[in-house]
């Protein structure tokens, strides 16, 4: 194919991502000035079964990395992290629109969370307790 | 240790009285063979046939000499019984065994001539299980095991678990027969030009001794090199005829003293040089990695971590325990230390801590036996990295003269100076176990268990055993590390080394096999993917041979970290989430890891997705393993 130089260097992998991320809105710039309104039950679907959420951050949302129950994100920044992510371990998913989004921020609102006190739990109190213990040692 | 199983001690019956028995107890046997698992574990007697044993008359009129064999001859002094007899003086306790003709002069020889003691043959249902079990034993025992392969075909096989030895720097020593002149369609196959070249790459020498006479010096040599750091699996191929064939008459066979050589320290003008510059340091850190070849490289870094009251960081995979996990100093001081010098021992990739030490104009040595040898084709060494104090040299070897050159370079109020670094990272250490503990605590209830909760469950039960994991950590991210106490250096076996899966089940066995001899309970956190390689015929081997192992399997019905990666793929293309589970999950069906076990021998429960189930469940398996049987435990698992 006989295409210009300009057209060719954009087409370069890394280059063509900058342009279309600069010329194509993105679906947080589509949905720009509405803040939606989550469906939890959506959201549990779009967690579990479409984006499969769980394999990082637990079937519950609480035991993985990052714990993400208690959500303390407002929803317009739970937004822009999960479609902008800088982090390695975390994808970034431009892609995933604001009302999806919602949704699945609804549904992890929704999570009770399930994180008795230390100090209720005889087993981790036994832990912390001989850990302190082993350190205080000489 | 067991030598036959049950079934294999039955008294030899009358072949006729049998058959007439066997028909009328075949009912029986039939509605055993077809019985509830669960029922058969609760102890129901098993159905035998009603027979007669013979009598030695009995015995005398049935019995009809064989045949001879046109041909046969009769070997008086077959040169495998010599080659046991060095094997004895090698000191083996063990052979991993997968039967195959290329070396039946040997097992042979090993049954017989040899006793089957030192080495004792240790049945395998894979050479894979078997390389495996001797990586995870030398590491637990100090000392290598023997693995027998078959040609090509048993080797290639095995190639997996001597690739991972190799990563992980631990001697197993193999022996892998060839039928050096095939004669049929069925042996030609097993036989190659260059039988060694098929694992070369990851071995630290192989060898074929041509003549009798030669074999002695070359297994004494295959030996001290794979235990010479940094170490290595090494390799002999025995050609079947040569093991078959008989000792010639007046042939002089001695067999030479093993000669270990002794391990290289560190230069001492570099010695010297290190100890001033982390004597005089105000935030030092050290950082092992494989630096515990045995238990006084765990007792010297104690000494050297508490003389400077530094920091021990051994990092995510660390992949041996080179420093008690509870301890003080155990960590990497805080996010508000920042280390000015930092020691790498035995650590073969220096580049993040050259990065660290960069940003604060600090200072970089490393002490690493890699510096001397280093293979030619796999990448595993680490990455050249221009540190400014790098001493080739065995890190365990070379600490008591660091040691000693610290203290004797010491400024006189060292002392006072070094307890206000140990109480500041101290305190910094303990801000991150009470965040530890609090992050522990969520998801405590969940079903699937959390893999804290599992931990915890775990550690509760053995606490007041001498316990020894005897399983990688990689799949439980650090709670292993957080929630037991690794305070001996036989608490943590290490990864594979290699980071492929199919490692941990095996070597877990050969882990528990070493143990054993110390009455230590050994225990192992292997993933479900991990158990679907060769984990379930290596549980049979601890059946068979009565290897006292607690097995829980971490069944997160998915290999997770790889749904991540193409999850972070698809994302980046814009192609959606939707179907990254394809390729990656373990279910529909779901296996049933406690079922299998069964059919294995082994007392087995599962699937445990309750975690009030737990703890009586582990109950119950401990309760086998204390008397001296594997168990294992099938947990159903948050993913992470």
């Amino acid at each position: 194919m006989n295409l210009p130089k300009l057209a060719r260097a954009a087409l370069a992998p890394s280059v063509a991502l900058g342009l279309l991320v600069a010329v194509v809105p993105s679906p947080a710039q589509q949905n720009a000035g509405s803040t939606p309104v989550g469906n939890a039950e959506r959201g549990r679907q779009l967690f579990s079964d479409t984006y499969n959420c769980y394999a990082c951050h637990g079937f519950d949302a609480q035991t993985g990395e990052r714990r993400l129950v208690p959500m303390n994100y407002p929803l317009e920044g739970f937004i822009t992290f999960v479609q902008n992510s800088p982090l390695p371990q975390m994808p970034a998913m431009p892609d995933a629109s604001a009302q999806t989004l919602a949704d699945i921020w609804a549904y992890l609102k929704t999570i009770p969370v399930d994180a008795p006190p230390v100090n209720d739990l005889p087993l981790l109190r036994d832990v912390l307790t001989r850990r302190n213990q082993a350190a205080a040692a000489k | 240790m067991a030598k036959r199983s049950e079934s294999d001690a039955t008294p030899s019956v009358d072949r006729r009285k049998f058959l007439t028995g066997a028909a009328a107890g075949a009912a029986g046997a039939a509605s055993a063979l077809v019985g509830n698992t669960s029922e058969a574990q609760q102890g129901a007697p098993i159905a035998r046939p009603a027979v007669a044993r013979p009598t030695e008359a009995d015995a005398r009129k049935d019995f009809v000499p064989p045949e001879p064999r046109v041909g046969a001859s009769f070997i008086e002094h077959p040169a495998s019984d010599h080659m046991v007899d060095v094997l004895k003086a090698l000191d083996f306790d063990f052979v991993a065994v997968n039967p195959g003709s290329a070396f039946e002069g040997l097992h042979e020889s090993i049954i017989n001539h040899g006793g089957n003691r030192k080495p004792e043959i240790l049945t395998v249902l894979h050479e894979e299980a078997g390389a495996a079990i001797a990586h995870g034993y030398a590491k637990a025992a100090g000392k290598p095991m023997m693995t027998l392969m078959h040609g090509t075909v048993g080797l290639l096989h095995a190639s997996m678990g001597l690739f991972h030895a190799w990563c992980d720097r631990v001697p197993v020593f193999g022996v892998v027969g060839t039928p050096r002149n095939p004669t049929s369609v069925i042996n030609r196959p097993h036989s190659a030009q260059d039988m060694g070249s098929l694992v070369r790459d990851f071995m630290k020498m192989d060898d074929e001794p041509t003549r009798l006479d030669v074999f002695a010096g070359i297994a004494m040599r295959a030996y001290t090199i794979g235990r010479t750091p940094p170490m290595g699996p090494t390799l002999l191929v025995v050609d079947s005829e040569l093991q078959e064939a008989a000792i010639p008459n007046g042939m002089s066979l001695p067999i030479p003293k093993l000669t270990q050589p002794a391990i290289p320290q560190g230069e001492t003008g570099a010695v010297r040089e290190a100890a001033k510059w982390l004597a005089s340091a105000e935030r030092p850190l050290i950082r092992p990695g494989k630096l515990a070849r045995t238990p006084a490289g765990w007792d010297l870094l104690l000494e050297l971590a508490e003389l400077l009251q530094s920091p021990v960081d051994v990092g995510t995979y660390g992949s041996w325990q080179d420093f008690p996990s509870w301890h003080a100093l155990y960590g990497s001081g805080g996010p508000d230390y920042k280390p000015d010098v930092i020691l790498g021992l035995e650590l073969n990739d220096m580049v993040p801590s050259l990065r660290q030490t960069r940003a604060t104009s600090g200072k970089t040595i490393s002490i690493c036996a890699e510096y001397l040898s280093q293979g030619h084709n796999i990448h595993d060494y680490g990455n050249y990295t221009d540190i400014d104090l790098a001493i080739a040299a065995d890190a365990e070897a070379t600490l008591p003269s660091l040691i000693e050159e610290i203290r004797r370079q010491s400024p006189r109020d060292a002392a006072r100076t070094r307890a206000a670094r140990r109480a500041k990272v101290a305190e910094a250490h303990k801000a991150i176990r009470e965040r530890e503990m609090d992050d522990a605590r969520y998801g405590w209830n969940s079903s699937p268990v959390s893999v804290p909760r599992m931990i915890a469950e775990l550690g509760r039960q053995i606490q007041n055993d001498d316990w020894a994991i005897v399983s990688g950590h990689q799949f439980t991210g650090q709670w292993q590390r957080r929630l037991l106490n690794h305070d001996k250096h036989y608490r943590y076996n290490g990864d594979s080394g290699g980071f492929g899966i199919g490692y941990d089940t095996p070597a877990s066995v050969g882990g528990a096999l070493a143990h054993k001899a110390h009455g230590r309970l050994a225990v192992a956190i292997v993933g479900d993917g991990d158990f679907n390689f060769v984990g379930a015929g290596a549980l049979w081997t601890a059946a068979h041979h009565k290897i006292p192992l607690l097995v829980i399997v971490h069944n997160n019905r998915a290999y997770h970290a790889e749904v991540m990666l193409v999850q972070r793929t698809a994302a980046r293309r814009g192609r959606g989430n939707d179907k990254v589970d394809i390729g990656n999950v373990i279910r529909d069906p779901a296996p049933d890891y406690a079922k299998i076990a069964q059919g294995y021998g082994v007392y087995a429960e599962g699937p445990i997705s309750d975690p009030n189930a737990l703890a009586p469940a582990l109950e119950r398996a401990l309760a086998r393993v204390r008397a001296g049987e594997p168990a294992l435990l099938d947990v159903v698992s948050q993913p992470r």
